[in-house]
């Protein structure tokens, strides 16, 4: 399925689970769970964290599919945005206990994985983002990616790649100015 | 921000909708930047710039199935009803309505008498008692452990909101939700694979007054007003 045909059929699904469609919500959760479900364990480490998590974001879109607005946002924006979200409050309140910052990581952190830069450049709609991205500073839009995936604080991404606190907030706010002005360009 | 001064001040106040979007402020920064939201379109719109355009960073992730328990807690929280065939064929429990919970129990009894439930052990049952001790509902486990039958007793109430039944299993004081059941008849819940071995003696079985749909939170957030232990038959 292409995405425009899987947004439409999701945004449909969506309002037919606004309107208590039980079916509907199996739908969109067939339809997008397993890329939830990585979200969440990408940010969480931890599977059991991670389900609780996936399985609160889908009673939201029980309870709220109304409140989507499918002018502004695709639905699977909106769905990995609070994925996203519900990851990282969770993280932040400290449930999870979290592995220390390794050296694998700062690595990770510094070079991230080819193919996943590869994958956004696949998809034409997000050739643009990886464009911009490649403007930046290998180091910030590293930083950005990471923040990004991990849904790590300024301080841990300091720490992990081991620069100053101040050094680390001024490369993603730089990164991220120059970011938006290439992406609205 | 004071620790980078020199970002002008017009951009660092739209910078912080990314900074939430990225995921690299703290935890009271993002109840600010989300207190912000509901009164600030401006922020708002500009969070949704940046959702829409990073979301192509999570491509990188790589899709994971979630195991099949997680869609089944889902489907028991937002109380889909699910009639076996035994329920089915027992809709004369309907039609004659049920007056009392000795009745019902005693029913539920006879049904794995009469072995229509094959029966693996002996059979768990509560008695879901309202404040002035009257019985509410009547549950029962079914002998093969993973489902449960809830019969209500007594008209309890017009009560609009939904009525939500919650596990709190022995010696652990956090309320799981097995699902909604009905005031008005009986009803069959699948137990969660994760909580079916919590159905034990001991255990309470609860239920909650809770928002159409059931509770939003994942715990009990309206009055109890039925709740009593399993114990065997």
């Amino acid at each position: 399925m292409d995405a425009e045909a899987s947004r439409s059929q999701i945004t449909a699904a969506l309002a037919r689970v606004a309107a208590g469609d039980r079916a509907a919500l199996r739908m969109v959760y067939q339809d997008t769970s397993a890329k939830l479900f990585g979200v969440c364990l990408r940010i969480l480490k931890d599977r059991s964290e991670a389900e609780d998590v996936l399985q609160d974001v889908y009673l939201t879109v029980w309870h709220k599919a109304g409140s989507f607005d499918p002018g502004r946002a695709s639905p699977i924006t909106w769905l990995i945005a609070m994925a996203r979200n519900r990851s990282i409050d969770r993280l932040r309140a400290g449930a999870v206990s979290r592995r220390m910052a390794s050296i694998e990581e700062a690595h990770a952190v510094s070079d991230p994985a080819p193919d996943a830069v590869e994958r956004i450049e696949r998809i034409e709609q997000h050739r643009r983002l990886a464009g911009c991205l490649e403007e930046l500073e290998a180091r910030q839009s590293a930083a950005i990616r990471a923040a990004f995936l991990d849904g790590v604080t300024y301080e841990e991404l300091a720490t992990r790649m081991r620069v100053p606190l101040g050094t680390m907030k001024s490369w993603i706010r730089r990164g991220l100015l120059k970011l938006r002005a290439c992406l609205e360009a | 921000m004071s620790d980078d001064d020199t970002i002008n001040p017009a951009d660092r106040g739209r910078i912080v909708a990314a900074e939430y979007v990225v995921g690299v402020l703290g935890a009271e920064e993002r109840r600010e930047v989300e207190r912000r939201l509901a009164q600030e379109p401006a922020l708002a719109t500009e969070v949704a710039f940046w959702e829409e355009r990073l979301a192509g960073l999570a491509d990188a992730v790589a899709p994971v199935a979630p195991p099949p328990a997680t869609w089944a807690r889902i489907e028991t929280t937002i109380g889909t009803p699910r009639h076996s065939s035994l329920w089915q064929n027992l809709a004369f429990w309907r039609g004659f309505g049920i007056a009392a919970a000795t009745l019902a129990a005693a029913s539920i009894a006879a049904l794995f008498y009469i072995g229509l439930v094959p029966q693996a052990r002996p059979p768990l049952l509560a008695t879901l008692g309202g404040s002035a001790g009257q019985p509410n509902f009547v549950a029962a486990v079914t002998a093969t452990g993973d489902s449960l039958v809830v019969v209500p007793a007594a008209l309890l109430t017009t009560d609009q909101r939904a009525f939500e039944l919650w596990l709190i299993p022995a010696g652990d004081n956090r309320p799981r939700s097995l699902g909604l059941i009905q005031p008005g008849q009986p009803i069959r819940l699948d137990i969660p694979r994760d909580l079916a071995g919590r159905l034990t003696r001991d255990a309470t079985l609860a239920v909650s007054l809770e928002p159409p749909g059931g509770s939003p939170t994942g715990a009990p957030t309206g009055p109890v007003i039925a709740a009593g232990k399993l114990t065997n038959l």
